[in-house]
């Protein structure tokens, strides 16, 4: 007869505690947990292309006219100022998206645009025709206009940058969490001999292991309001629903640690030591990181890269967020992306429990 | 030690464990007796560490028995956990954890209350119970680790090679706490490759080569045994070792930061 096993809560608690307050002493975990994803939200945050505005150069002579006056007042362009051949040398140096240039004498203007960015450079026309247009009206005294145009704003959602790339920044932290933690730490464990005295313990090694994950998902938690925080302090980031919306995130987020910890597992099985960790986690998380949504749509990929890209584990999370977040919807609309997620967690845990030792 | 009270603490039965070919443990059969300080000799690679890992529960054995405090180590696993204390050969600790909040967490792990300051007091650790484990020097690294093994007040305790590594006033005080724990009236197995230790130390022996024990018994009828073959030292023995010379010049006091 085998003595029964004792009970495991104390053990559990004491393992998920105490391997949570070793792993926030720990300056690694710390800094790819949370300032490595925090320096990603300020720099594309600051710098990125969220105010992608239209700048368009005028000289001094110009600055006087009604059409400089109307164009200033549109929203999204900028006016750079500078002599005409200065304002042509930035045109060139692909620094501004148009120059307009006022010819002495006539009335006549002359617009430079950029040919290195045709989109912008299509969008600074339409806007300077348009404003020429209506001044050439207003000049020829013509007041009633036989069509008008009314445009009326619909209550969109201003959709900024942050708004699709903070919900990518948690996928990434969620990921990197799951997936290098697990890994480095549960080969730590075992290279410290943490994991062997604990044996030497009535502790059981499924108790270790449900442990160290409870451990993650405080540190995942944290990641993630850290991110939601930052994001909506600094940036305006738009929470749809308010707390509803960080609740639904949070939930999501521990479901995508779940679904990440088996790949962690796995390569802890796998590995041999922190030497060989390295590389098989660089494998899972930094082609996913590049092309799965997290620094731009995956529909801006090749087409035929397309279904491979969208089936990886993190576009499943990436998607199941950004539906949440920028479209508002609730969890039962993301189901299919939890069931992707669910399948890739399968395989990654039934291939973890194959190559897992405990020494 | 007296005759009468020669019950087993640890009964070892023909254990054998393979390593693939390898019989890192072949077919040994030993007992060390309740209150006794047994060692077990040998060079790098006998299996000393082997047989105290398996007689721990931490490694299977390919066959054979072995019995702790009367309970099967197979069968009653959980309760041979709970009544053994283990040191094992380097580290096994959170680097980044506080030697308070490591001791809090075994007795978490054992399931029982303790004082961790008291029990570092007995080893004269209290003034680090707020430094990291990685920031003690290798003397008190051992010390600590000799100190967790107390935490579920074993019957039992096992330590493997507590004093590889130290200088010989680290050594010479780990000896002495040793004995300490000894006095409380438990049972020591320890594995070592200094003869020093095992004679200073151990009332018994088992020395181990190549996966087998070779000959047990108490250092005095070891060297006994050895002295009819007629054996001599080519040099006449001092009175004092070198060692004794080291001391006496460096004092015993411990040497830690």
């Amino acid at each position: 007869m085998k003595t029964k096993s004792p009970n495991q809560i104390g053990p559990l608690l004491a393992i998920a505690y105490y391997g949570l307050r070793a792993q926030l002493r720990n300056r690694a975990t710390v800094f790819f947990g949370f300032v490595f994803p925090l320096m990603f939200i300020f720099a594309f945050g600051f710098f990125g292309p969220s105010g992608a505005s239209i700048s368009i150069g005028i000289p001094e002579n110009g600055q006087s006219t009604a059409i400089y006056s109307d164009i200033s007042k549109i929203e999204g362009v900028s006016i750079q100022k500078g002599t005409p051949a200065d304002l042509k040398r930035e045109l060139s140096a692909g620094k501004l998206t148009a120059v307009l240039i006022t010819e002495n004498g006539s009335g006549d203007v002359k617009l430079l645009i950029s040919q290195a960015n045709q989109n912008q450079a299509q969008v600074a026309q339409s806007i300077v025709s348009g404003v020429i247009a209506k001044e050439n009206l207003s000049l020829a005294g013509i007041k009633d206009l036989p069509i008008n145009l009314s445009v009326e704003k619909v209550a969109g959602r201003a959709f900024k940058f942050i708004d699709f790339f903070l919900p990518g920044m948690i996928g990434f932290a969620i990921l990197a969490t799951a997936v290098n933690n697990t890994a480095f730490g549960l080969i730590f464990l075992k290279k410290t001999l943490v994991l062997k005295r604990i044996f030497a313990t009535p502790t059981k090694g499924l108790t270790i292991l449900v442990g160290q994950g409870m451990a993650r998902v405080i540190v995942a938690l944290a990641q993630t309001l850290v991110i939601v925080a930052a994001g909506v302090w600094v940036f305006d980031f738009t929470l749809i629903h308010g707390l509803f919306t960080i609740l639904l995130i949070i939930f999501l987020s521990i479901i995508g640690l779940l679904a990440f910890m088996g790949f962690g597992l796995f390569i802890a099985g796998v590995a041999t030591d922190e030497n060989s960790v390295v590389p098989l986690t660089n494998i899972i998380v930094f082609p996913q990181f590049l092309v799965a949504g997290t620094f731009f749509p995956i529909e801006n990929l090749p087409a035929a890269l397309q279904p491979f890209v969208k089936i990886l584990p993190l576009a499943f999370f990436n998607a199941a967020i950004r539906k949440i977040t920028t479209e508002g919807v609730s969890i039962d609309q993301v189901f299919p992306q939890l069931l992707g997620l669910l399948a890739w967690s399968i395989v990654a845990y039934i291939a973890a429990a194959r190559t897992f030792k405990w020494e | 030690m007296s005759k009468k009270s020669k019950k087993a603490a640890v009964k070892v039965k023909n254990l054998v464990k393979k390593y693939e070919d390898l019989a890192a443990v072949d077919n040994i059969s030993f007992e060390v007796y309740e209150g006794e300080i047994f060692g077990i000799l040998g060079p790098n690679g006998a299996g000393k560490t082997t047989t105290l890992e398996i007689a721990e529960t931490l490694r299977k054995p390919t066959s054979g028995q072995i019995e702790v405090d009367g309970l099967d180590i197979l069968k009653n696993t959980w309760e041979v956990k709970s009544r053994i204390g283990v040191q094992l050969q380097a580290a096994g600790f959170y680097p980044d954890l506080t030697l308070v909040e490591l001791l809090k967490m075994f007795a978490s792990l054992y399931q029982v209350e303790i004082d961790p300051i008291a029990i570092l007091k007995k080893f004269s650790l209290e003034d680090k119970k707020k430094s990291y484990f990685q920031k003690l020097s290798g003397g008190q690294k051992q010390r600590f680790s000799l100190a967790t093994t107390l935490i579920n007040n074993p019957k039992i305790v096992f330590l493997d090679e507590p004093t590889t590594g130290l200088d010989p006033q680290g050594r010479t005080n780990l000896w002495q706490e040793i004995k300490n724990i000894h006095k409380m009236g438990k049972t020591v197995i320890i594995t070592t490759h200094y003869m020093e230790e095992a004679e200073k130390l151990c009332d018994r022996l088992a020395i181990m080569d190549h996966g087998k024990i070779i000959k047990i018994g108490t250092p005095h009828e070891l060297i006994d045994e050895l002295l009819k073959t007629g054996f001599r030292r080519e040099k006449e023995i001092k009175k004092a070792t070198l060692e004794d010379v080291f001391l006496n010049l460096t004092g015993r006091q411990l040497r830690e930061e």
